[in-house]
């Protein structure tokens, strides 16, 4: 297994070092993983077989016994629990082994009474740890089952292996499982693509709906329709996810429009788009436009078309882009792009599934912004926000945030889900989100902001300070600032430092400090006297309860 | 000229194929371990496009049994 891991993480510039567990000791391996790995480890891997774990009520089940179900049952819920024991005492990333169909046992798997038998076994087993995991956060994972279904349950096994050296699977198996460990650890580390620019004919539809016309074109219930209708569906699953979907089409625009919004057979509608360049450009000319209208950087973009210049143009002009050329063949178009993990991320949030409809209003907040003045605007606007410590459903979302704000970010620093967890469960430090609505509808967590205690308790060094560009510039920034001040006031703080470290993207935060009111103390060092911290804007409701944390706590 | 089994051996164990013999076993080569032995069995399955049985992989315990069992099954520019 290692070398497997070793190599898919090599592939993807990254080095580990590997410690192997004891064998067959997973209940041992979850209570002390420093006893169990001789010494402290990053990632625990817990990789398991039903055979390993319930062998003998397997074979009591399948020899007729059907209260052996029970008894396993039980077990794999003494394992769910060992692992979320692990969890909550172990810093690290935790990523749990789906076990896979088991291959050395009983009749095979095509064999008659299968299905209620082994089969109905596997599948209920699998079945109630995967529902165990529901309930313990941040444990990702890694799904055995579905590895073995990809290479197929007969190239999966090797008995000479199992029987020789206890090692049963094949290389075949150990190869994807290999992978998906690797695209879970690195989801963890480096930030997913955030939206997806799409051209428009023989890209989202058969033909060139300027020639063809729209009833030329070929999308829903026939060949190739199909198969570009099946991608639409993909999409929709990407956009569900969290990625924002794009259009980049050389078109008259009323004609692309007309297809999205007339054609039956379109599964994706003009309103699931955040952003569109319908014109005659050079789509180079269109890419920026479109990370500007998401406020994302065009690090973040995958480009996707069937035509070979674009493409090529696109890497020429634009190669931080991920531009991707479409299977010639349209049956190739949904399995290539399943294959594609540029928009994995650990955990996907609430925020992302509402993320694409979150921009839409966005839209309709700038239409806003154009017929009133600014400061009716701002009136107009109903802003809230909810500045709160962050409990552990928000920290997921936090994570992302602090993984992939690049512009907003004072201090750019990146921090696993794990490293974030021991912070927020210690006193030393103060982890803070940010919620924020409008009449238009929420924004959801666009704000983070960690601070370190000083030892005497009266100073806090706001270590991270970030927020997603969509929430700036409303007097949010100030908003902020003053919401942590109250806080850190009742607490007796009397002092923040803050320090702003330039990156190539985040020169928009650069006049942030100063604008609050920070007094410079260093090259890069800022303090701020909380006597004369900025107020919470007039404009501006805080709602939920102030925190006041540690007095309630300390009651408690 | 370099043997085709001396070739996977030497890129199996991390050794120079110089260095290999037909007398070259787990006894003497600290590299010919059990886990490189599940690879070099792979290594030859592959190489020779054949299925050892559990009997012959137990059987490899040196060059020269490796050959012996390729040559058994037909195999002989081994």
């Amino acid at each position: 297994m290692i070398p497997f891991i070793g190599a898919a993480l090599l592939a993807r510039d990254t080095t580990a070092e590997f410690r192997l567990g004891p064998y067959n000791q997973l209940f041992q391996t979850c209570l002390d993983p420093e006893a169990s790995f001789d010494g402290p480890v990053e990632i625990v891997v817990l990789l398991w077989r039903l055979e390993d774990l319930v062998l003998d009520e397997m074979i009591g089940f399948l020899s007729g016994d059907e209260g052996a179900l029970a008894g396993a049952s039980d077990k794999i819920a003494s394992l769910a629990a060992m692992i979320r024991q692990l969890r909550s005492s172990f810093p690290g990333m935790v990523i749990a082994g789906v076990p896979p169909y088991p291959t050395d046992i009983g009749d095979g798997i095509l064999s008659l009474g299968n299905p209620d038998g082994l089969g109905r076994l596997h599948r209920n087993l699998v079945g109630e740890y995967i529902d165990a995991f529901g309930k313990i956060d941040g444990v990702s994972l890694v799904d055995l089952d579905a590895a073995q279904r990809q290479v197929g349950l007969a190239a999966s096994f090797d008995p000479r292996k199992w029987y020789l050296y206890r090692q049963p699977f094949s290389d075949a198996f150990l190869y994807p499982t290999g992978q998906q460990i690797c695209r879970l650890i690195m989801a963890a580390r480096q930030p997913a693509k955030k939206c997806v620019v799409l051209d428009a004919d023989n890209t989202l539809w058969g033909g060139i709906v300027g020639e063809d016309g729209i009833d030329g074109i070929q999308i829903g219930d026939e060949f190739p329709g199909t198969a570009y209708r099946d991608f639409q569906r993909l999409l929709l699953g990407w956009r569900a996810r969290g990625v924002l979907l794009a259009l980049a089409s050389k078109n008259n625009e009323a004609d692309v429009w007309e297809v999205f919004d007339r054609h039956g057979g379109m599964v994706l509608k003009r309103a699931h788009l955040s952003a569109a360049e319908i014109n005659w450009h050079p789509k180079t000319e269109n890419i920026p436009l479109i990370a500007q209208a998401l406020n994302i950087g065009t690090d973040s973009l995958v480009f996707i078309d069937d035509n070979p210049m674009e493409v090529a143009q696109m890497r020429e002009v634009w190669p931080e882009v991920t531009s991707l050329l479409l299977p010639a063949d349209p049956a190739d178009i949904v399995s290539a792009m399943q294959e594609l993990t540029l928009f994995d991320q650990i955990g996907v949030t609430g925020e992302d599934r509402k993320r694409a409809d979150m921009m839409r209003a966005e839209r309709d907040r700038e239409t806003l912004g154009v017929r009133i003045s600014h400061v009716d605007f701002l009136k107009a606007l109903d802003l809230e926000i909810d500045l709160f410590r962050a409990g552990t459903e928000d920290l997921g979302r936090i994570t992302q945030l602090i993984n992939k704000t690049n512009q907003f970010n004072l201090t750019t620093i990146r921090r696993t889900l794990d490293q974030i967890r021991a912070l927020s469960g210690t006193d030393g430090w103060r982890v803070y989100g940010l919620r924020v609505a409008d009449k238009f509808g929420e924004y959801g967590l666009t704000g983070v902001i960690i601070a370190g205690v000083s030892p005497d308790r009266r100073r806090w060094t706001l270590d991270t300070l970030l927020m997603s560009c969509r929430v700036l510039g409303r007097g949010v920034e100030a908003a902020l600032i003053g919401g942590l001040a109250a806080d850190a006031r009742a607490e007796a703080v009397s002092e923040f430092r803050a320090s702003f470290v330039p990156t190539a993207k985040n020169a928009l935060a650069a006049s942030f400090l100063p604008d609050q009111g920070f007094r410079p103390i260093g090259a890069q060092e800022w303090h701020l006297d909380l006597a004369a911290a900025p107020a919470i804007p007039a404009h501006i409701r805080r709602i939920g309860a102030p925190a006041e944390p540690f007095l309630a706590e300390v009651a408690e | 000229m370099t043997s085709r089994v001396t070739r996977i051996v030497a890129e199996v164990l991390g050794i120079a194929a110089v260095e290999i013999t037909d007398d070259t076993s787990p006894d003497n080569t600290s590299q010919w371990d059990s886990m490189t032995a599940v690879n070099l069995v792979a290594a030859i399955e592959d190489e020779f496009d054949i299925r050892l049985s559990t009997a012959e992989i137990v059987s490899l315990r040196s060059v020269a049994t490796v050959k012996e069992v390729l040559s058994a099954k037909g195999i002989a520019d081994a």
